[in-house]
């Protein structure tokens, strides 16, 4: 056999350096990627994409059979109940959004650009960790017909006997869930309001803005992502909650997320809950498009205006 | 304005937590004012049912199981993401923080369709992969700030100066990224210790400490709930004080280093 010329060998190794073409070749840090894409693809897609399969099937006695329907979303759509509970999950998840946010900025102001030190985020935090479920005993606790409120009604004898309309009632719900979600959503304004230098507000004063003109023209078009943020985790959270409905919600408090839960929880119907559960998605989808066509609306959308 | 403003809104998070840890010692059943005397005796009631050790010590298992695993996966992820670019890291990012954008009930019922689909039983197995993709984002996302900031050049630097691969990642990668990681860990089992929501649907036999109290709370009111609450608040708390301690240290003894660095020149 003839010995490998220079050029054969300089072909070869041209063959084993080119890389592939794009479909087959690995984008860089693919290597590393590999074990959390697929852990996300298999725990998260893969799930994802089972529960709208089996939203397409139905159940008869407990047992789930694969033939393909829409009856499932044909009786939600048709379900007076089920729009019912939408209506005040979503209320619930927008009042405590909104209250979250708006009670939220302020200390996000002072925490950025007043605070000389970090005691009270530490504090915000610390409440934040202080578990979800004795979060929703407390407020029970409070509110309940031998509560705190009550009694001290009772014994002070304002009231001759306890007010029931306290707990059990979409406001108790709400109360509870602004409680819950305060410090995620003050921590996301947070970080948000990190990145508007206090030097711009000074420009901005320098310049002659009044203090309304700065929070109206700089702070909260700087801070837009993280105002959507903070409402849209708030409001996801909240609206999608089941377990605060059920505890202080009372008879009028029962919401879609509620309805969802018992189906995979007692009465079964898993294609029945997976349909809910993906219309109850769209419903969402519908509130952030509408939330942010109205801060558009208000102008406090970062825009054009600022460049024009 | 602005303080007393801020007293109002920690006493709005605090005031409710501050009254089930007083009512946990409290003598009596009730749970009106004024306090009528100082008793240990709902801990020590909660300590002697053994169904609330074992699922506190689930609780534990689980938080460190999920810690570990979240570590690894969560660490491997950002360590990806320094590197990559376009539309790929686009889609890797928010595939990495799209579990916490849904509600956990979703989470719960797409996991636990799963599980019936490919026949795995519900057990501390599974409420650990649940918390696991749960603590995911949140790992990434608080390793973000790191990663942004992330100057791929000083492994590049490592590499010219005649470092292999595993030395670089070793004495440059690591070191870097470790007090960001710790942190992360930590917080990762503080979520999982407290993970309520998605458990419920992918639980088995065996109970945590979130389910153990949810049990109490639907049955009756016994007072011992508020013994076990404050119980779950002080773990949570303890760890991650612990947490924020060692963090604190190793960026003191940083800095001390650092400093006699610069006295030595």
């Amino acid at each position: 056999m003839a010995m490998a010329t220079t050029t054969d060998y300089i072909e070869s190794a041209k063959k084993v350096r080119r890389p592939l073409p794009w479909p087959f070749a690995a984008p860089k840090g693919f290597g590393l990627a590999a074990l959390p894409l697929a852990f996300l693809l298999f725990f998260f897609v893969l799930p994802v994409i089972i529960l709208f399969v089996t939203s397409f099937f139905t159940a008869r006695s407990f047992v789930i059979e694969p033939v393909w329907n829409i009856q499932n979303y044909v009786k939600i759509l048709w379900a007076a109940g089920f729009w019912q509970a939408t209506w005040v999950g979503l209320k619930n998840g927008v009042f405590t959004a909104f209250f979250s946010v708006v009670l939220s900025f302020p200390v996000a102001y002072y925490l950025v650009y007043r605070a000389r030190t970090n005691v009270i985020l530490y504090l915000v935090l610390l409440s934040w960790f202080s578990s979800y479920l004795v979060r929703v005993y407390a407020w029970r606790t409070i509110l309940g017909t031998n509560g705190v409120i009550n009694s001290f009604l009772l014994s002070t004898g304002i009231i001759d006997k306890p007010l029931e309309i306290i707990l059990f009632s979409p406001f108790a719900s709400v109360i509870t869930l602004i409680h819950i979600m305060l410090p995620f959503a003050l921590l996301i304004l947070v970080s948000a309001m990190r990145d508007v230098k206090k030097e711009y507000l000074e420009a901005a004063r320098d310049l002659g803005a009044s203090g309304p003109a700065v929070l109206y023209k700089v702070i909260l078009p700087m801070t837009y992502k993280g105002i959507v943020g903070s409402f849209m985790f708030s409001f996801i959270l909240a609206a999608g909650d089941y377990v605060t409905p059920q505890l202080l919600g009372g008879r009028e408090g029962v919401t879609s997320g509620l309805l969802i839960a018992n189906q995979f929880r007692s009465s079964g119907n898993w294609p029945l809950g997976s349909a809910m559960a993906f219309v109850m998605m769209a419903t969402f989808i519908i509130v952030y498009i509408v939330f942010v066509q109205i801060l558009r609306l208000a102008r406090v959308a970062p825009g054009r205006r600022y460049h024009g | 304005m602005l303080r007393a403003y801020l007293s109002t809104y920690l006493f709005f998070l605090f005031a409710p937590i501050a009254m089930i840890v007083l009512f946990s010692f409290h003598s009596t059943p009730g749970l009106v004012f004024p306090m009528e005397g100082f008793s240990l005796r709902w801990y020590s009631e909660l300590f002697a049912n053994g169904n609330f050790v074992a699922s506190l010590w689930n609780s534990v298992k689980v938080g460190i199981f999920t810690s570990i695993v979240t570590t690894i996966l969560g660490t491997l992820a950002a360590l990806a993401l320094i590197r990559m670019r376009g539309s790929f890291r686009r889609v890797f990012e928010l595939l990495n923080f799209m579990p916490i954008g849904l509600p956990g009930l979703f989470l719960g019922i797409a996991l636990v369709t799963l599980f019936a689909e490919i026949g795995l039983p519900r057990s501390l197995v599974t409420v650990t992969i649940a918390h696991v993709l749960f603590t995911l984002p949140f790992f990434v996302e608080t390793m973000r700030s790191r990663i942004t900031y992330f100057d791929a050049s000083l492994e590049e630097a490592a590499r010219d100066l005649g470092a292999s691969q595993f030395q670089t990642f070793r004495l440059v990668t690591i070191p870097i990224l470790l007090p960001t990681i710790v942190g992360a860990a930590i917080l990762t089992f503080a979520l999982s210790f407290d993970e309520f929501i998605i458990t419920v649907f992918v639980s088995g036999n065996d109970t945590t400490l979130p389910l153990f109290i949810w049990s109490m709370l639907r049955r009756t009111v016994d007072p011992s709930i508020n013994a076990a609450s404050v119980l779950a608040l002080a773990l949570s708390i303890l760890v991650l004080a612990a947490g924020g301690l060692s963090m604190w240290m190793q960026r003191k003894r940083a800095v001390a280093a650092r400093v006699a660095e610069l006295e030595g020149e």
